[in-house]
């Protein structure tokens, strides 16, 4: 053996290399501080193992980059260790290389070795270009957004703006060809640059010697590289890894959808190591934007850059440099501020001018608030009422808005009475009301609610205690039939002065108008009878007099020029022409509409099954889309009459029919029904399911994210592990029982052999 | 190596040789790096031509409400790269009238992130950067460059059609991409 060895290293320079990398004494003697470089390059190679094994399965297309990493993540052994450590790797590395680069600072490196200081600026730069191009590669929201944001702000350096932002994308759009740029960069441009870059970087500090210890008096005496420096490397490795695979474990990276440009309700922040830039960006508005752009990074990396060239100063005591050292704390204080204000910052947009009127109108508002009403308000916001009424646009949208006019007209008694009680309102027969009873509040609580509520109206109604008393009898009749038309969920579809459901269309002045009472009433009892197409249910259990009332309460949203009387038949036929489309829905209109036969009801699983969506997203589309008849959090929803169950099924728990162990047929099931919607059982169902893929009310991104909110609610995971290799909880306790034996057997070890 | 001496002029000779030899080299690999590199990097430059405009049917617009923003989906059948692709878009339409509307493109004009609008403060506001633009369009707040772009539409027996475009983001003309 010795022989062979002998005749390898006589042909090929083993020693030499071996010198070259770890043959250095290192003045002062080894110690943890220098440490973070090689922990850089531990996690160098971790990233490039765990890269090059998600290349096995990754494929850079758009319509499949998203599927691929899930399929990775979910379904391949230690697929989610591989995924995960890269990602944490990630993260590390760019907070190791802060570390590292404040490390050479405060010893006062760069004195000795200026060059080693410049290539690390390189490598800084390189770091981060990796992780920009990286996080595109999943084609998720938030790796979609950075990439579309990013390549937008590198479009806006002056001069070469447009070809870099070319360069970066391969043409304007953030479509297939940006994606596989980004990949070719992320892997095959940055990464070698890296590895060459990390080379030169030791290269250097060999050439010129290591700095070691500030120190003179210590620096007479030096220590070996190997094996006393490596060894202190070697420690802090572990510990980097064990903090990798414990975040890997026990935070995993959320899923956070598909990418999808329709769904606004996903709001774009970068990743933490750009929020610096991000937050800096918003400081420099309309023409000032290209130096945001440009020149806040330009700066950044500029004063990195001097610094060698101004601090000429050969003293590397920190203690003896205070400006060298306030300048450090100025920097890092800098970068640490600006990152924390953009974490912090809502992103969406906070005018002055609106903010001030907003005071003006609470100052002018505040002396007229008596301490009732605040009490009320308070009162009101505990108790939860907010779930479900909505107040000035803020709150849940299962019963109604209780600003403005919804309470007009309405007593103290009628309002103590309606929350106490609110079946008194709505007899026997009629439509249900969904509303608990507040019976536990005492007295005087609901006298202050009621001031409350009434205060909302507008200071109409104080004075009229009797109900709707010196009222025409038509507004009445109009405010009864919003009751009914509340509580058969047509607010579930319909819109009115902005608030419902965006499958109808808006029931305001334009969509009414010209439209006499019997045009109505058949609308409601027979929608098929105006268009054979409409997918409205027919709402054929009302009474005469609720009819009526409703009837009434559509004319008033109309500014009264239909009034009550039937305008004749000369509005009638062109109104209806446009009525016949709206059908359908506004928001899908001009797609194919849906039969509404029930074969429309059945059909093939759709492509959002498979896309692990994001159930945080899913519970805003929720809120957005489904909160009015499924209630707040799935929990159940708004009256159904005519149908077997009586009310919207509840969502949690869901049908047990739907559920499944295997969270890929759970979310199958429940896909069919958001896909092509469903009909309840019963007689003459008021409400029914929507198509909502099918109608293209919702992309199937959009329809993936509710899948996962909703398997969540039920207790399951969109994103779960089928095939985790070891269960992650598992793999952890090994990983740390390994440590702790590693450790006692090397304590042991010391005993014994009476090492220091 | 070379058993025989060499004559003065032969050195001097064979010097010119070689410093013409390294000249030749550097030209060489020069000319082979400039011949390959241009298109090479031509490669990487690629912006495809400006796409042929047409109207897309976006749809019916009877049950807007006048005044009130509502962003109205459409499909569309589009060419990205070599995929053909059926892709959703999206626009904020406004209608004055029965036959006038306001039309504009989802795209926020400072980094081309989708815009919001806001019921409250009756605004479109961008989640991205904060900026925030009036119902007209113009901004009123944050760091959008111009107001957002209206697109070239017609209204046709109640329905609407679009001209999809996109315009260069982050500058303050409207330059069409």
């Amino acid at each position: 053996m010795n022989r062979l060895w002998k005749w390898f290293t006589d042909r090929w320079p083993y020693y030499q290399l071996r010198d070259l990398f770890l043959k250095e004494d290192i003045p002062g003697g080894a110690s943890f501080a220098y440490t973070l470089g090689t922990s850089l390059i531990t996690i160098f190679v971790l990233q490039a193992v765990s890269g090059i094994l998600q290349l096995f399965y990754y494929v850079p297309t758009v319509d499949h980059a998203y599927d691929s990493v899930s399929y990775l993540r979910t379904e391949v052994p230690f697929g989610w260790l591989v995924h995960n450590m890269h990602y944490w790797g990630a993260q590390a590395m760019v907070l190791i290389v802060a570390l590292h680069m404040m490390r050479v600072f405060i010893w006062g490196a760069y004195k000795k070795t200026p060059l080693t200081w410049f290539i690390g600026i390189g490598l800084v730069l390189t770091v981060m270009a990796i992780s920009f191009t990286g996080a595109p590669l999943i084609w998720d929201q938030a790796g979609y957004w950075a990439g579309e944001v990013g390549s937008s702000i590198a479009g806006q350096v002056p001069l070469v703006g447009d070809l870099q932002k070319i360069i970066l994308r391969g043409g304007e759009e953030m479509g297939q060809l940006a994606l596989s740029r980004f990949f070719v960069f992320h892997i095959g441009v940055f990464v070698p640059f890296l590895a060459l870059l990390v080379g030169a970087h030791v290269a250097s500090f060999r050439t010129s010697g290591v700095g070691g210890s500030w120190n003179e008096e210590k620096q007479r005496l030096t220590g070996p590289l190997w094996p006393d420096q490596i060894f202190k490397d070697m420690v802090t490795a572990s510990v980097v890894f064990f903090c990798l695979i414990t975040l890997s474990v026990f935070s995993p990276v959320p899923f956070s959808g598909s990418a999808d440009t329709l769904n606004i309700s996903y709001v774009p922040k970068p990743e933490w190591n750009f929020l610096f830039l991000y937050q800096a960006l918003k400081y420099f508005p309309g023409t000032l934007e290209p130096i945001g752009a440009a020149g806040v990074p330009a700066i950044f990396v500029l004063l990195l850059l001097i610094v060698p060239l101004v601090d000429r100063n050969p003293e590397r005591n920190p203690f003896r440099r205070p400006v060298a050292m306030a300048c450090l704390f100025a920097y890092a204080g800098a970068v640490l501020a600006l990152t924390i204000i953009g974490y912090l910052s809502p992103g969406f947009a906070q005018i002055p001018e609106i903010k001030e009127t907003k005071a003006t109108e609470q100052k002018a508002a505040a002396p007229q608030v008596s301490p009732e009403v605040k009490r009320g308000e308070q009162i009101f916001r505990s108790s939860g009422c907010l779930n479900c009424h909505k107040v000035h646009g803020e709150g849940g949208s299962v019963g109604p808005e209780l600003a403005g006019v919804t309470l007009k007209g309405k007593s103290r008694q009628w309002l103590t009475d309606q929350i106490t009680n609110p079946r008194l309102h709505f007899p026997k027969g009629g439509p249900k009301t969904t509303m608990t009873a507040f019976s536990n509040l005492s007295k005087d609580e609901l006298n202050d609610i009621a001031s409350y509520l009434m205060s909302l109206t507008g200071g109409g109604n104080t004075a009229a205690e009797a109900p709707g008393g010196g009222q025409k009898n038509s507004t009445k009749e109009a405010e009864k039939g919003k009751q009914v038309f509340e509580a058969n969920g047509c607010s579930g579809c319909h819109k009115v002065n902005g608030q419902g459901g965006s499958v109808g269309p808006e029931l305001s002045d334009s969509t009414l108008r010209g439209k006499d009472r019997q045009w109505l009433a058949d609308q409601i009892t027979n929608p098929k009878s105006h268009d054979p197409n409409s997918i409205m249910p027919a709402l054929t259990n009302l009474s005469k007099e609720q009819l009526d009332n409703l009837v009434s309460y559509l004319m008033s949203l109309t500014v009264g020029a239909s009034s009550a009387a039937p305008s004749g038949g000369e509005g009638g036929p062109v109104a209806q022409q446009g009525q016949k489309k709206t059908a359908v829905s506004s928001e899908v209109a001009g797609l194919p509409e849906v039969p509404s036969e029930e074969k429309a009801l059945e059909g093939p699983v759709g492509r959002a099954a498979f896309i692990i969506g994001s159930a945080e997203n899913g519970a805003d589309l929720y809120k957005e889309q489904c909160l009015s008849c499924h209630g707040v959090g799935g929990k159940g929803g708004l009256p159904n009459p005519g149908s077997d169950d009586g009310t919207v099924p509840p969502l949690d728990p869901i049908d047990r029919k739907l559920h499944n162990a295997d969270v890929r047929v759970f979310a199958a099931n429940i896909d069919k029904i958001i896909q092509h919607g469903s009909m309840p059982s019963g007689p003459h169902p008021a409400l029914h399911m929507p198509a909502w893929g099918d109608t293209r009310s919702l992309t199937q991104e959009e329809i993936s994210n509710l899948e996962a909110y909703i398997l969540k609610l039920n207790g399951s995971d969109r994103g779960q592990i089928i095939n985790p290799g070891i269960e992650p909880r598992m793999f952890f306790f090994i990983v740390a029982g390994l440590y702790v034996l590693l450790i006692l057997i090397q304590g042991g070890i010391r005993i014994k052999k009476n090492i220091p | 190596m070379q058993d025989k001496p060499v004559s003065e002029k032969n050195e001097q000779g064979l010097t010119e040789r070689r410093s013409f030899l390294k000249w030749l080299i550097g030209a060489l690999t020069a000319m082979i790096g400039l011949i390959t590199g241009i298109p090479f990097l031509r490669v990487l430059i690629n912006s495809a031509p400006l796409q042929k405009l047409s109207y897309v049917e976006v749809g019916d617009i009877s049950s807007l409400s006048i005044g009130q923003p509502q962003d109205m989906n459409f499909q569309v059948r589009v060419t990205d790269a070599y995929l053909q692709q059926e892709v959703t878009r999206s626009v904020w339409v406004i209608k004055h009238s029965s036959t006038e509307m306001m039309v504009f493109s989802p795209i926020c004009t400072h980094l081309g992130c989708h815009y919001k609008w806001n019921p409250q403060t009756r605004h479109f506001e961008c989640p991205c950067h904060a900026s925030v633009f009036a119902v007209d369009g113009k901004v009123i707040g944050g760091p959008a460059p111009r107001s957002l772009d209206t697109l070239p539409h017609k209204i046709e027996n109640g329905r609407l059609y679009v001209e999809w475009k996109r315009f260069k983001v982050g500058v303050s003309d409207k330059v069409r991409v």
